[in-house]
């Protein structure tokens, strides 16, 4: 019941964004710009250039303002934005090579959301490479592959949401996210 | 139970365990097989162990960013494009359609009052036609 009220308010402020209310496109950036960068943040593992694609799909909403229609949650169909930006992103070859380590996040004032809050030197390391390991066996996965994860994981959307989002089947959803839990069993089998 | 690795509804069953969307009978169910099946349970773990791919948290200034480039967009619009979206629209849309309305109707008035006097000459036509014919048919 939360979900469908969560779902209309958000219609409703994306339909009065159509108006010309930009007090409700505010709102909307404020409750879901933290899932939608994380999200890019996931499938292209680089800070930078997440943000760069999380505005670009904010800039794609706000374009859509006056045609809009609400015929999907609203977390599906912005969902089926950042999907598209990303697996774009990624097939446009336009995620820059290596990754950031902790020392460069330091550098950048940033915090990253680790429940640990005063881990050891040795903590802190094991955690990192626990990390490394994770983000590189998700980011073998193939691209479609790692959007269904990290929408079903993270983002908590369901089957039917995921299935819109990649314009597939429920029964085709199950049966990557299976493909891929799978694999990533494979790959992170060693961790303990 | 069959092992939730091996067939479709057994992953299922599983993912859905693993979001913690299945039913209590349901959640008990995948419980007791996990406990005997190290295959599944390592499947299951792999839930955990995505826990340590945190992200980061978003720039404070990423707002503000975007909102930088939502103008610079707008600033590149043509004008009439830059007032589609505003709440004048709807007003300046219905104005116009009375404008072409008032510009259609008399057309159309003077359309039937032209099509009547077709009927009436075509009328008179067919009368001097008969006027021509009836001395012969005499």
């Amino acid at each position: 019941m939360e979900a469908v009220v969560a779902l209309e308010q958000d219609a409703q402020l994306m339909l009065r964004v159509g108006e010309g209310d930009d007090t409700s496109f505010a709102l909307l950036l404020e409750r879901h710009r933290g899932p939608v960068v994380h999200f890019m943040y996931r499938m292209v593992q680089n800070q930078a250039v997440s943000e760069e694609l999380a505005q670009e799909v904010f800039l794609r909403v706000y374009r859509s303002r006056s045609t809009y229609e609400p015929t999907a949650k609203f977390t599906t169909w912005l969902f089926r934005i950042a999907t598209h930006v990303a697996l774009n992103s990624i097939r446009d070859g336009k995620k820059e090579k290596g990754h950031e380590s902790l020392d460069v996040d330091a550098a950048d004032g940033m915090e990253r959301q680790v429940a640990d809050l005063q881990p050891t030197v040795e903590q802190a390391m094991v955690h990192e490479v626990k990390r490394r390991e994770v983000r590189q066996a998700i980011e073998a996965l193939p691209a479609k592959q790692r959007a269904a994860v990290l929408m079903h994981k993270y983002e908590g959307l369901d089957y039917a949401q995921i299935a819109a989002v990649l314009r597939c089947s429920e029964s085709a959803v199950k049966s990557l996210l299976f493909r891929a839990y799978e694999s990533l069993r494979g790959r992170l089998a060693h961790m303990a | 139970m069959i092992c939730l690795n091996k067939n479709e509804q057994g992953a299922e069953l599983l993912t859905g365990y693993l979001a913690k969307t299945l039913d209590a009978a349901g959640m008990a169910e995948v419980e007791r097989h996990i406990r005997d099946c190290a295959d599944c349970r390592g499947l299951a773990s792999v839930w955990e162990k995505l826990d340590e791919f945190a992200a980061p948290e978003v720039r404070a200034d990423f707002d503000a960013r975007l909102y930088a480039r939502i103008a610079e967009e707008d600033s590149h619009q043509p004008w009439w494009r830059r007032l589609l979206w505003r709440p004048a629209v709807p007003l300046v849309a219905a104005g116009a359609l009375v404008g072409l309305g008032l510009l259609i109707a008399p057309r159309t008035h003077d359309a039937a009052k032209q099509a009547n006097q077709m009927d009436i000459e075509q009328v008179a036509q067919a009368v001097d036609d008969m006027d021509l014919l009836t001395p012969i048919a005499q």
